[in-house]
This record gives C-alpha cells, sequence and structure tokens, in this order.
C-alpha cells in the first residue's frame, strides 16, 4: 500500500470513531479492529464517505489466536502497519476487592492489558523490520489515581504505562517509538451512561477546565503522538484530561 | 500556501536568541505566528528576528532581563505595541552554571532561582491579565530532566526546573476555568551551548549511547511538541510535562 497504514482496536468505540476520524483526515488507511459489529460497520461506512480507506474487522480481543491470524492477514494484505493504537477497553467490572470475583478481575486485566501486549507483538516484527512504526497505548487517570471499586481497572491501567515503557525501550533501537495516552473523564457514550445526568454534570464541573474531554481532544493527542512532532519523543504518557490530574 | 496551525496569534519567546528558544521561534514563525524574541544577548535576538523576516513571517525583538520585573514589564508592553496582543508565552530562557552545593556562593544560587524559576513567574505573571481578557491563551515552560533526577553541582538548576513544574501545576489550576493552559516541555540533553558550559563535547555525546532513541536530543526536536501545545489540538491538556527527551527518562 502506498498510504501509511494504522492499525486501531476498539476503533469503532466512543474514542476510537475519532481516532479513527482524525487519523483518515491525516491521511491513514485505516483497519478498525472491534467485537462490536454493529458500531464497526457504522464507524466504516461514515470513514468511506468521508472519502477515507478503511477496512473493518470483527475481532475478540482477549482471543489470542484470532489477533495473531487478524494481523497477518492485515499485513499480507497491506504489507505494511505504520500505527498500532490499541484502545480497545474499559472498567467492566466494579465491585469492592473482597467481593470482586477473580474471573472478572481477570477479564478486565485481559482486555485493558493483555489484549494490548498481544497486539504490540503481533507488529512489533514487522516494525524492527520496517526500522519504523508507532504504537500507541491507551491508560486513564485512574491508572494513577486508583479508583474505589476499580483495583482490577486501575492496576490495567496502571500496568500499561510501565508495559509501555518496557517495550520502548526494546523498540527504541530499531526507530520504533511507542508512547500511552491516558484520557480523563470523556464524554463516550458508554462512560455517560454510567452516570446520572446531574451527577455526569457535577463531575464534569468538578475538572479544572470546566468539561469532560470530547473524545476529539483525546484523538488530537492520539495524532500528535503519531506524527514526526512527536518523534524524539518515547515512553511516555499523555495525559489529556482538563488539568483533571497531572502527570 | 498551507494555513498554519498559530496563524494569527502572537507568541513570546524568552531566550529565543539561540539554542532551544530560537529553534522553537523559528518553527512557530513557519506555522503562521508572530514571534517576539525576548534575550538579555540583544545582538542574538536581533539576528533571530531577522532570520524569521527573511523566511517570511513576523518577528519582534527587545533586550529582556526575564529576571527583572522592570524588563519583564518593558517586554509585554512593546511586544502588545507592536502586535497588539499575545496568545502564547514560552518560558525558555535559562541558565545551567555549576558549583558543589558546599561551595555554591548565595549569589549563584539566586542567580539561578532568579531566572530558571522567578523569571518564568514574572514573565507568566505579566501576560496572564492579557490571556484573561482574551479568555485564551497558552503558556509552556521548559524544565529538564534534572527536575526528577538531581543535578550533581547543579543543586539550584534542579531545583529551579523542579519548581517550574509546581508553578505550573498550580498556574493551571488557577487559568483553567479561563480556557487558558499551562503546560510544561522537558527536553533532554540537547546539542546547544548550555551542556558545553559544563561538560567537553565527548562527555556530550557519549550520552546518546544511552538514550533509547540512540542519539541526543537537538534543537528542533522540540518545535514539534511546543506546537502541539500551543495550538488548538491541545486544547484540554494542562498541567501536564511532556517529555522530548528521546525516552532518556520516561515519566
Ligand atoms: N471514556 C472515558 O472516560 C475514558 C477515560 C479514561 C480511559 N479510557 C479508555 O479509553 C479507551 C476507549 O474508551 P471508550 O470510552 O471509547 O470506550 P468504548 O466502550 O466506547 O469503546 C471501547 C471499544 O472497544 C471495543 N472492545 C472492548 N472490548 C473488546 C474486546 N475484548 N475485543 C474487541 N473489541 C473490544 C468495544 O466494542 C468498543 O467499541 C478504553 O481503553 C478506556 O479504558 C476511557
Ligand atoms: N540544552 C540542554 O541540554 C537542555 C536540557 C534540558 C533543559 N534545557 C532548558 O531549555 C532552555 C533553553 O536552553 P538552551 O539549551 O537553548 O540554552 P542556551 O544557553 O543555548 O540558551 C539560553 C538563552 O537564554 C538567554 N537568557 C539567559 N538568561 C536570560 C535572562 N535573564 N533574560 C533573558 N534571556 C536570558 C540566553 O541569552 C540564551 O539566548 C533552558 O531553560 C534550559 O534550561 C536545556
Amino acid at each position: 500500500m502506498e498510504k501509511k497504514v494504522a492499525v486501531v482496536n476498539g476503533g469503532a468505540g466512543g474514542i476510537g470513531r475519532a481516532v479513527v476520524r482524525r487519523l483518515g483526515e491525516a491521511g491513514y488507511a485505516l483497519f478498525i479492529l472491534d467485537k462490536n459489529e454493529q458500531a464497526g460497520g457504522e464507524t466504516l461506512e461514515e470513514l468511506r464517505q468521508q472519502g477515507y480507506q478503511a477496512d473493518y474487522h470483527v475481532v475478540e480481543l482477549t482471543n489470542a489466536a484470532e489477533i495473531k491470524t487478524l494481523f497477518a492477514a492485515i499485513q499480507r494484505e497491506a504489507g505494511r502497519i505504520d500505527l498500532l493504537v490499541n484502545l480497545a477497553g474499559g472498567t467492566l467490572h466494579k465491585h469492592p476487592v473482597q467481593e470482586f470475583p477473580l474471573a472478572e478481575w481477570i477479564e478486565v486485566l485481559n482486555v485493558n492489558l493483555k489484549a494490548t501486549f498481544l497486539c504490540c507483538q503481533a507488529v512489533c516484527k514487522l516494525m524492527r523490520e520496517r526500522k519504523a512504526g508507532v504504537i500507541i497505548n491507551t491508560s486513564s487517570n485512574f491508572g494513577i489515581t486508583g479508583g474505589a471499586g476499580r483495583t482490577a481497572y486501575a492496576a490495567s491501567k496502571a500496568a500499561v504505562i510501565a508495559f509501555t515503557k518496557s517495550l520502548a525501550l526494546e523498540m527504541a533501537p530499531h526507530g520504533v517509538r511507542v508512547n500511552a495516552i491516558a484520557p480523563g473523564l470523556t464524554a463516550t457514550a458508554r462512560v455517560m451512561g454510567g452516570y446520572d445526568k446531574a451527577e455526569w454534570q457535577r463531575r464534569a464541573r468538578q475538572i479544572p477546565m470546566g468539561r469532560a474531554a470530547h473524545p476529539s481532544d483525546i484523538a488530537e493527542g492520539v495524532a500528535f503522538l503519531a506524527s514526526d512532532d512527536a518523534g524524539y519523543t518515547t515512553g511516555q504518557t499523555l495525559h489529556v484530561n482538563g488539568g483533571m490530574i497531572f502527570n | 500556501m498551507k494555513m498554519g496551525r498559530l496563524e494569527n496569534r502572537v507568541a513570546i519567546v524568552t531566550g529565543a536568541g539561540q539554542g532551544i528558544g530560537r529553534a522553537i521561534a523559528l518553527g512557530m514563525a513557519r506555522e503562521g505566528a508572530s514571534i517576539f524574541i525576548a534575550d538579555i544577548n540583544a545582538a542574538n535576538a536581533a539576528t533571530v528576528k531577522q532570520e524569521i523576516t527573511a523566511q517570511g513571517g513576523r518577528a519582534g525583538a527587545l533586550c529582556s532581563d526575564i529576571s527583572e520585573e522592570q524588563s519583564v514589564r518593558a517586554m509585554v508592553d512593546v511586544a502588545l505595541k507592536e502586535f497588539q496582543r499575545i496568545d502564547i508565552l514560552v518560558n525558555n530562557a535559562g541558565m545551567f552554571p555549576t558549583s558543589p552545593v558546599e561551595e555554591m556562593q548565595e549569589e549563584e544560587w539566586d542567580r539561578v532561582i532568579g531566572t530558571n524559576l522567578v523569571g518564568t513567574f514574572l514573565c507568566s505573571k505579566a501576560v496572564v491579565p492579557h490571556l484573561l481578557a482574551q479568555r485564551s491563551g497558552r503558556i509552556i515552560s521548559l524544565t529538564s530532566g534534572r527536575a526528577f533526577q538531581g543535578a550533581k553541582n547543579g543543586a539550584h538548576y534542579a531545583a529551579s526546573k523542579a519548581g517550574i513544574i509546581g508553578f505550573s501545576k498550580s498556574l493551571a489550576l488557577e487559568l483553567a476555568p479561563h480556557g487558558i493552559t499551562v503546560n510544561v516541555l522537558c527536553p533532554g540533553i540537547t546539542d546547544t551551548s548550555q551542556p558545553r558550559g559544563h561538560q567537553t563535547e565527548e562527555q556530550i555525546y557519549s550520552q546518546g549511547q544511552r538514550i533509547p532513541l540512540g542519539r541526543i536530543g537537538q534543537p528542533e526536536d522540540l518545535v514539534g511538541p511546543t506546537i502541539f501545545l500551543a495550538s488548538d489540538a491541545a486544547r484540554f491538556i494542562t498541567g501536564q510535562t511532556i517529555l522530548a527527551n528521546g525516552g532518556g527518562i520516561m515519566w
């Protein structure tokens, strides 16, 4: 392929859609991986209407074999992967730790952390051989502050940061940059649905900039990390949260 | 010509007479910003002004000492007179003399804190009323890896640079309700005159081997992150420290 190729998992989600839109605008050919087929189809249609080159694949990211097969297929088809954005994830389960079922705790870790590891692993060799590439993983404000009821989510998102630093060290000699983005409270349907309206507004007002992030705010951060403007930045976490927490 | 990302903005860049500040000034000018160069070295400031106008940009320059309140006031007055507004302040001017704490003269301590930290405060303080009146603006201040790791024989420098981070987070909280962002930019060792004050050429370049991306920084490496922070794309980023250091420190 002539165009730069970006693979975005969770690309059909609330933040994901804004990210693929922004990357389409930046000229990437897009491969969207997501388990939500309906949202995936809608996202794809929107991108194609905009005239962007895009493809969608349904995938269950907790399935290592599926990931392997899919990335191999993308690599065969596109011949290159310039950018991997690991966005899929979420809190999934919230319980006090004494009541947190092990299976659910592990599920949170599998989606947020292990899928990130597996997708990175799937592109590493190609990027190393081409001596070029950018990887962006997704952390969260909760990865820094922790959150009551969110022991699994916070652990997984803190782990993403340390994983990112370690992979950055491994890949730097090969010209591949690895960074993380840490959104704060972001106005996606999923997250807004977790609060009643008054509570949502109260939380948004508590943020120093007086509002929750719009998914496009996060997309701009991803586009920056992907670009040559961030050419000397690796192993770092970019916090886009309106001043909610500081790195 | 392609629209720049900083079209119609006015930026003051302190210490833009050479090194990182110069690269930032030239880079922001390429994105359409008018640049006001404030440097204690008047000849260098004038040269950079010429470089910007030669590439088709708009620039003003003034000999300024950021550690002197009078001088900072004059800097803002002249910049406003020339460009009618201020949108962006880059607190870049800084100094890094060395002595062990045991022998460090109080005068040297005061000079480093007075320039790096108090100078950042004074310049920020002087532009804030104008940013508030516009309900928009960007302040970007330069810290250093030394803020996190300390500096042997540079305790004043390390303290001043850590101070800039604490100051910026606090100012970010004060200005966030007004749509003004305040962030910090952290270079690693960068190929300018600053490290040459206390290290040999060999010591400087050999550090590239310990940096994950395999080389020391160039002034140009700080340009992209500064433009990003100054542009609309970073509208929801405040109080943060962006590191462009080849992975030398991961934060
Ligand atoms: N929205 C926020 O407030 C917020 C804050 C901080 C961090 N984040 C992080 O940002 C990322 C995106 O969040 P969002 O708000 O857009 O969430 P979202 O639920 O809207 O989107 C997540 C997407 O990932 C997909 N996905 C989830 N699990 C998957 C799996 N196992 N296999 C394949 N696809 C899967 C979903 O189908 C969905 O399309 C997540 O990692 C989240 O933890 C979000
Ligand atoms: N070069 C590096 O390795 C490095 C590493 C980390 C951080 N930094 C920081 O980046 C910034 C720029 O550094 P550089 O390497 O370009 O340094 P430099 O010494 O090349 O340039 C500094 C500029 O600031 C000006 N200046 C000094 N004191 C001033 C004052 N009181 N008023 C006005 N101007 C004054 C100088 O005249 C000079 O033009 C500094 O804040 C520095 O601490 C540099």
